[in-house]
This record gives C-alpha cells, sequence and structure tokens, in this order.
C-alpha cells in the first residue's frame, strides 16, 4: 500500500525457509517414590529464581458426585484457611514474605494445592505445602464464609453461558457417570457438614494417594534430601478404588436447550465421548482434531470465522479425563445463525471423516503441534503442567521426549481412521445456550429438543 | 536474595525503528514482538474501537502473505500467535521455535511495509469484532467491568474516556480508506519497536533485523496529541446496568501520579499494600474480617500506561450491604493508611512480593506457551515510553527504595475523593429469573 521502492538484499516475495529444528532438551528430572507411597518429580528449570510446586491427590469431585457433589472443591478451598500451626492471617502473610503464591482446587479426578515463589524460600514453601497438606483445622467461620461464598459464585455461573453449556453437556453425555456432575446446585452446598469436609481430608490427602511435583532453582539431589525430610515421616493409607457405572451410549442427534433470557449470543457446544491419552488413538485424535478446529489455522476456524465472520473463537478441542474422555466444538455466534454455525460443523467434521486430508495441511498440523508442545519447556509452569500430564494419567516415561517423534510419524491414513472412530457425527449431543424465543425453531432443524432453565430444570 | 540480571542490547536502524533483543539459551524458543507507539486512547473521534478493528486487519493480509498465510505461516513453524490493543501501544507477536525466527522477521516485515486488505476483509472483521464484544462483554455476567465502564466516568477528555471496544454504530461507519489512513499515520517503523527474545544471538538478530525492516520508509509522526485531564475538583460516581450477574458491585479508581516520578513508585507499592491479593488490607477487612465483599480485587497497572490512568479496587459486595456502606467500610480501609505509618515489618514482605511477582511476569505473563511474554512487554513500553529498555533490570530499584514515610504521604495526597471516581454496577431483575 505505501511501498514504492523495492531494493533489498533478501528475496521479499516468499517466506525464509526454516532453519533445522533445534533438539529440545526436557529439564533434567528426578522420580522417585517414598517409602510411605507418594510419587516426587523433580524438574531443574533454572532460569528464574522461582520455584513452583503441585501437590495432586488422586481424589476429586468424581469421587463424591453421588453424594455431596463439589465437595473436594470445597474442601480444597477451606484447607488453606487455617491449620493447628497457623491462623489465615498468618498463612497468607507468610506467602507474602516468601512472594509465594498459593492455589488450593479440586478438578473430576484430582484435588491439588499449588504453591509458588522466590527460589531463596524453597524450604519455607515445602513447610507450608505440607502443613496445609497434613495439618488443616477447617475453622467454623472460615467455613461458613467459603460456602456462602460458593453459592454466590454458582448463582453467578449460572448466568455464564460456556459454563451452563459445559454443565449440560456433561449431564447428557456421563448419565449415571460421577463425571456427568461438574457443579453442585444452591441446597447441596448449603447442606454441606464441616465435618465432611474434615472426612474427605482425611480420606485423601495422603502419601500413598500423592503425587508432588517440583520445578524450579534447585538442584534436583538437594531438593530430594529437603521433600524426605518434610514429607518422609508423614503415615497415612490411600483411599480405597471406587467403580463408576459406564456412561450411556448415544443414538442420533439430540439437542439441549438451555433458556438464558435476553442473550444477544447463542453458545453452540457438540460434542461425543472419545478417549483418553492412555488410548492407542491418542496421537491421531490429536492431529485430527488439530486439523478439524484445534488451531487458529484450522478449518473450522477458517470456514466460520475467516470466511463467514459468525464468530470470534470457535474451536475444537479433546477432554481428557482419567476414566473418560470426550471430544468438543464450540463457538459463541449471533442468533440469527445458530443453525447455519451447526451445519458448517457438521460439514467440516464429515468432511474429515470422508476425505483424507491434503499434504500441505498435515505436514504443517505435525509440525504445529510438535512446535507448540516444546513451548511449554521455556517456562516453569509449562514444563509442570506437561509433567502433571505425564504424572498424573500415568503415561510412559519417555512421553515428553517421544512426542515429537510419534506426532511427526502420522499419515493422512492415521488422520482420517481417528476422524471415523471419534467424530461421531450421527450421535452428536448438541447443546444451544441462548433466547429461546430466538433459537427453538433452528433447534428443531438438529433432531428432538429438550429444553432447561438455567437451574438446570427441565422446562 | 539472589536477583537477575536480564542480558539486552538494543539499536536503532536507519528509518527509525528501534530494535531489542534479549539472549537467553535456557530452551530452544524465540518470542518476537512488533509494538506500535498506538493504542486506543489515540483512535479518531467517531470512530470507537477502531484500533482495535485494526488490530485484526492486520492479520488479513499483506502484499507477499495474503489472507490466513501470515497464521498459517506462524502455526507450520511450530508457533502461536497474537496481537492485542491497549491504551498506548497496540502489539503483534510470536513463540516459535528459534529456527523459525528469520521466518517470522519476513512476515511483521511485509505487514510492516505493505498491508494488503479489502472491503471484504474488513466486512469479515467487522462481524468478527462485534461477535467478540457480544462474548466478551455483552452476553457475560459483569462484560467490561470495569475497564469499559470506569473510564467514562473517571475522565472528561475524550481519548481517555470513550468506549474503547467500540459502539456498534462507529464500528459499521468505519471504512476501508479509514484503515489506510490509520495504517499511513501510525503504523510507521519510526513509531514502532521489535523485540527478539530467547534462543538467538543479537548480532545475528540485528542482521535478520536490519535485512527485513531497514528499507521500509518512515514518514513524519503526527504531533502528540493531548490526553491531559484538566484537574478534577470533587468525586465523580456513576451507574451501570448489571443485566445478567446476582450481586452488586462496585469499581474505586484512583488517578495515578506521572510515570517514573517518586509518587509514582510510592503509589504504585502503596497499591501492593491494599490489593495484594488475600494478604492485602482490602481483602483482609472486606471479604475476610468484615464479610461485606464476596469477592475483592484490584491493580495499579504500573509499566504500561503512557497518560492518565488509575489504580483501580472491584468490589462484589452482599446484596444485603448497600452500595454507600461497602464505599464506607472501604474507606476505613483507606483512613488507616492516611492516619497511620505503614510499619517497615509489612512494607518489606510486600516489596519481596513485588519482586517475585516482576519475575514470574518476565517469564511468562501470559501462560505457559506465550513465554517471555512480560519481557516483551515491559521492555517495549521501557523503550516505547521511557527510550530506555535497561530500566527491565533497574526499575525494581525505585519499588525497593519507597519508605513507609512516602507510601503514607502518596496515600494523603492521591486516595482522596477529589483524586477518584465510583462506579456502580447494579443488577437489574427481567421478568423470567435467570
Amino acid at each position: 500500500m505505501t511501498s514504492t521502492t523495492v531494493t533489498t538484499q533478501a528475496p521479499r516475495s516468499s517466506p525464509p525457509a526454516l532453519g533445522p529444528e533445534r533438539p529440545v532438551a526436557w529439564p533434567k528430572r528426578i522420580v522417585v517414590t517414598l517409602v510411605n507411597g507418594m510419587q516426587v518429580v523433580l524438574a531443574e528449570a533454572r532460569t528464574f529464581p522461582k520455584i513452583s510446586a503441585q501437590l495432586f491427590f488422586r481424589s476429586g469431585n468424581a469421587s463424591v458426585a453421588y453424594r455431596a457433589p463439589g465437595l473436594a472443591e470445597i474442601t480444597a478451598t477451606v484447607a488453606r484457611t487455617g491449620t493447628t500451626n497457623r491462623p489465615l492471617r498468618q498463612i497468607e502473610e507468610d506467602l507474602r514474605r516468601m512472594g509465594a503464591d498459593l492455589a488450593a482446587h479440586a478438578g473430576a479426578d484430582t484435588s491439588a494445592i499449588g504453591i509458588s515463589g522466590i527460589a531463596d524460600f524453597s524450604e519455607g514453601l515445602l513447610e507450608m505445602l505440607a502443613d496445609l497438606a497434613r495439618n488443616a483445622s477447617f475453622p467454623e467461620e472460615e467455613f461458613e464464609r467459603e460456602r456462602r461464598q460458593r453459592i454466590e459464585g454458582l448463582r453467578i455461573q449460572r448466568t455464564t453461558p460456556d459454563f451452563l453449556a459445559t454443565e449440560r453437556l456433561r449431564r447428557v453425555l456421563f448419565g449415571g457417570h460421577p463425571y456427568a456432575i461438574v457443579a453442585p446446585v444452591e441446597a447441596q452446598v448449603a447442606a454441606y457438614r464441616r465435618e465432611q469436609l474434615e472426612e474427605f481430608y482425611h480420606q485423601n490427602y495422603s502419601p500413598a494417594n500423592a503425587l508432588l511435583i517440583l520445578v524450579g532453582d534447585f538442584s534436583n539431589e538437594a531438593m530430594l534430601d529437603q521433600v524426605e525430610k518434610i514429607f518422609g515421616a508423614w503415615e497415612a493409607p490411600a483411599p480405597a478404588p471406587q467403580k463408576w457405572p459406564a456412561p450411556p451410549k448415544h443414538t442420533g442427534r439430540q439437542v439441549h436447550l438451555v433458556h438464558l433470557p435476553a442473550s444477544v449470543q447463542t453458545q453452540v457446544l457438540v460434542g461425543n465421548l472419545a478417549i483418553t491419552r492412555r488410548d492407542p488413538d491418542w496421537y491421531r485424535m490429536v492431529l485430527a482434531n488439530s486439523i478439524y478446529g484445534g488451531a487458529f489455522h484450522s478449518r473450522l476456524v477458517m470456514n466460520i470465522r475467516e470466511q463467514k465472520g459468525y464468530t470470534y473463537s470457535p474451536r475444537s478441542g479433546i477432554n481428557a479425563l482419567r476414566e473418560y474422555g470426550y471430544f468438543t466444538v464450540h463457538a459463541a455466534v449471533r442468533n440469527e445463525v445458530a443453525a447455519a454455525t451447526l451445519t458448517e460443523m457438521f460439514y467440516e467434521m464429515d468432511r474429515m471423516r470422508s476425505l483424507p486430508v491434503t499434504e500441505q495441511e498435515l505436514e504443517s498440523a505435525r509440525s504445529y503441534l510438535s512446535g507448540v508442545f516444546s513451548l511449554g519447556v521455556a517456562t516453569q509452569d509449562g514444563v509442570l503442567a506437561q509433567l502433571s500430564t505425564v504424572y498424573l494419567d500415568r503415561l510412559p516415561e519417555d512421553y515428553l521426549e517421544a512426542y515429537r517423534a510419534r506426532i511427526h510419524a502420522l499419515t493422512a491414513d492415521d488422520i482420517l481412521a481417528a476422524a471415523r472412530r471419534h467424530f461421531d457425527s450421527a450421535n452428536e449431543q448438541i447443546t444451544l445456550v441462548g433466547d429461546r424465543a430466538q433459537i427453538a425453531d433452528q433447534a428443531a432443524l438438529f433432531g428432538e429438543v429438550t429444553e432447561y432453565d438455567a437451574q438446570g430444570n427441565r422446562v | 536474595m539472589k536477583k537477575l540480571h536480564i542480558p539486552v542490547e538494543h539499536t536503532k536502524l536507519t528509518n527509525g525503528l528501534r530494535v531489542v533483543a534479549a539472549p537467553d539459551h535456557s530452551a530452544p524458543v524465540v518470542t518476537v514482538g512488533v509494538y506500535y507507539q498506538i493504542g486506543f486512547r489515540l483512535e479518531p473521534r467517531g470512530r470507537s474501537g477502531f484500533a482495535h478493528l485494526f488490530e485484526h486487519m492486520m492479520f488479513q493480509g499483506s502484499e507477499n502473505a495474503g489472507k490466513m498465510e501470515h497464521i498459517r505461516l506462524i502455526n507450520a513453524s511450530g508457533g502461536l500467535l497474537n496481537g492485542t490493543t491497549h491504551y498506548d501501544v497496540t502489539n503483534y507477536f510470536e513463540a516459535v521455535p528459534s529456527n523459525a525466527l528469520e521466518r517470522v522477521l519476513w512476515l511483521e516485515a511485509d505487514r510492516m511495509r505493505a498491508l494488503k486488505v479489502d472491503d471484504e476483509n474488513l466486512r469479515n472483521q467487522r462481524d468478527v469484532v462485534k461477535e467478540e464484544v457480544r462474548v466478551n462483554v455483552m452476553n457475560q455476567p459483569y462484560g467490561g467491568f470495569p475497564w469499559l465502564d470506569l473510564p467514562p466516568v473517571a475522565f472528561r477528555n475524550w481519548p481517555n474516556a470513550h468506549n474503547f471496544y467500540g459502539d456498534f454504530q462507529d464500528l459499521d461507519a468505519a471504512t476501508l480508506a479509514d484503515v489506510q489512513s490509520f495504517y499511513r499515520t501510525y503504523y510507521s517503523p519510526n513509531n514502532a519497536v521489535l523485540l527478539m527474545l530467547g534462543d538467538l544471538e543479537p548480532t545475528e538478530a540485528f542482521t535478520f533485523a536490519k535485512r527485513y525492516f531497514e528499507d521500509i520508509p518512515s514518514h513524519a509522526l503526527p504531533p502528540k496529541a493531548d490526553v491531559s485531564e484538566l484537574p478534577q475538583t470533587e468525586e465523580r460516581r456513576g451507574e451501570v446496568e448489571e443485566k445478567f450477574g446476582t450481586l452488586p458491585a462496585l469499581a474505586i479508581g484512583y488517578t495515578v501520579p506521572p510515570r517514573n516520578t517518586k509518587d509514582w513508585y510510592a503509589m504504585t507499592i502503596l497499591d501492593r499494600v491494599l490489593h495484594g491479593g488475600r494478604a492485602g488490607r482490602i481483602y483482609r477487612q472486606l471479604v475476610f474480617e468484615k464479610q461485606i465483599a464476596v469477592e475483592t480485587d484490584g491493580n495499579l497497572d504500573a509499566f504500561d500506561a503512557n497518560g492518565p490512568t488509575q489504580m483501580v479496587t472491584r468490589i462484589f459486595h452482599r446484596p444485603e450491604f448497600t452500595s454507600d456502606a461497602t464505599v464506607a467500610a472501604y474507606d476505613e480501609v483507606i483512613g488507616e493508611v492516611q492516619e497511620r505509618e505503614i510499619i517497615e515489618e509489612e512494607l518489606a514482605p510486600v516489596k519481596v512480593k513485588f519482586r517475585a511477582d516482576y519475575y514470574s511476569m518476565l517469564e511468562g505473563g501470559m501462560g505457559a506457551y506465550m513465554p517471555r511474554f512480560g519481557l516483551m512487554h515491559y521492555l517495549a513500553c521501557f523503550t516505547l515510553f521511557d527510550g530506555d529498555p535497561d530500566r527491565i533490570n533497574n526499575v525494581l530499584d525505585g519499588f525497593m527504595d519507597v519508605t513507609p514515610a512516602e507510601a503514607q504521604a502518596a496515600a494523603k495526597k492521591y486516595l482522596v475523593p477529589a483524586n477518584r471516581a465510583v462506579l456502580a454496577r447494579r443488577p437489574v431483575s427481567h421478568g423470567e429469573s435467570r
């Protein structure tokens, strides 16, 4: 537009070739199981004078979903509000003194306490972590305050389109399996008793149920000594394993409409049960997802964003929980194009199932996944996230090191096979969150429609 | 305590483009950013939201990389990319395996030299931006609170006080001629800085920068716009309807003294005394002790504003407390820091946490997969606003030197009603309950 003269030593009309790929060295790590059963993973990442720790327990909200949904989450949030050694205010002040942040949460499969701070204080940070994991006192007043905050938080969540869509889809996909429940209702939170939190804590926060991952500016050997000193004497058994019913099989597409009055958009979320990271198809599925809608340059983004302008952030993804995984496609779109969006989502899905991807798409997607995977190596949080995946899901010890080669070995046929098996186009469950008056007619084009209100009641 | 030193080298090309390199060979990854010194503060009147809409247009094609080609080439190199619009800068950045450095520079140079977009691209991105506004603001509980709600109450000068995401009629009114004129006015090499961080050799990186950027012609920049505010004489108040959320909320903003002054350092440290997470005085008093608030947070974005800006507190309070009662409880916290000197035992840990947060920001700052985003961002701000990228290694000194007396003096001088704005976001109930 503004350029007139073209004189330069570099060829300007085509991009320079990539230099040779440089090797990725994952941080030096130690993996040991202490005598008390606690698995410990240590990784040196010394660029910044910080450390980052996650202490996981392999029990989360799924393990209490039938009797007290969300109990693992509130246990984690109250556990950080006081121990037999430190009242709430001291915990917060100790953290600040060590330049630290603390977070305690629970997902479906795990409860976790995470702490990060200045490396000079690593001993104090680990002592704090052990104190929270072993000596939480569950102060009555903090429990009541957290419970009230949780109820207020739930009320707001139930006005949030993507929360409502996920909540409904999980109900539909998982049926009687505890993964069906992503959040409690208010009455369930009101019914929590403090003793239930203590009971969950004592049964599940145990070394035999724990995985500790530490990444940061330390030497592995010295850090292992410190970890043994602080956690080694802790003795407690692992909780008994649980068995849960299998999720239902779905035949045909069904539409689940959550009515959210006055919505100026429709949240579209389509999903089907798929696979976990331990499935032999995992890498094929990752690549298929990336070409379909998992990356900025994917087909779905190109179609409904860059060509049609229906939406700002369409994406697809594979959500891998411990026992099951599920595939999802989502977009927030203006109300008039809810049906048109679904049509394009299915069109692109069916195209992935019918025709092999092009050589250029294949090569781009392989390089994309291989490169982005390695970006995680450059930050402590990235390393911690990758290590968590490996050791929580009990993946092979060479998972990180072998990932790039595995992705580069995939072919167009692999992708076609994965799409046919795991993009279940004919039986997708369709969740729409929006104003019924604006979208009910469009919803009916795709199957039988069941309507709900934001509280989850059928209407 | 162990201190961090970031190696930084910088140069300036003959066309005025500033270039900064920060080598770090700990991982085979580079982060590249191009920052233009234009943000939503200076977008044209009658074109609210234009700086951000324009940012989208920079991904729609340039002379040698057509629509989607820029994105495809970065993704296919194994990298991620994005752009964001701020008050005073707009950035475009990539994190890629380090063998892709030259390719990224080629792409950034191509769109600095010759943007190539048409009406169809503009129509498309106008639609996309409207969906972005709907998903982030109009269809979300507390959408735009308070970054869009507070400035119109706090400020009087249009650049500081308008709707930065854009009124839809202004977005609709934007033309391709506007796009071209904005590009010609502000997207010139002498109004930008190029940053290259990570697994690279500065000498080689500077050679690449010259190869791809040095012959991009520069042009005269418009005279510096006046974004100053007239002195404020009394508290300003406003109200906005909350369409979805169930809790009443407040945003309280105090205008911050000018960048790099003694008072600015003191006010920034004071911000951490008051906010600074759950150990901060406001959270402790309003959430833990008085239990008026369900949640509160706040911050002063010290480095990335180059004009009027505020320290802002957000308070989501229980409906049984009125907003006046909530403000009164907040004012008690403010009164305490004004009346009693903050003791060193409180200030010292605040400074440790400040240092820790600074390191965390430099390392990541935008998720685990965009390494050194914060380092890039701060280097850009220090270069463009202060003319000194080396501030990355000494800026902390000014904060560490703040004394209790200075923090208290800042509280008395700046945390006063005549320097603040209070915005209430009030839930409305409508026909059907949500």
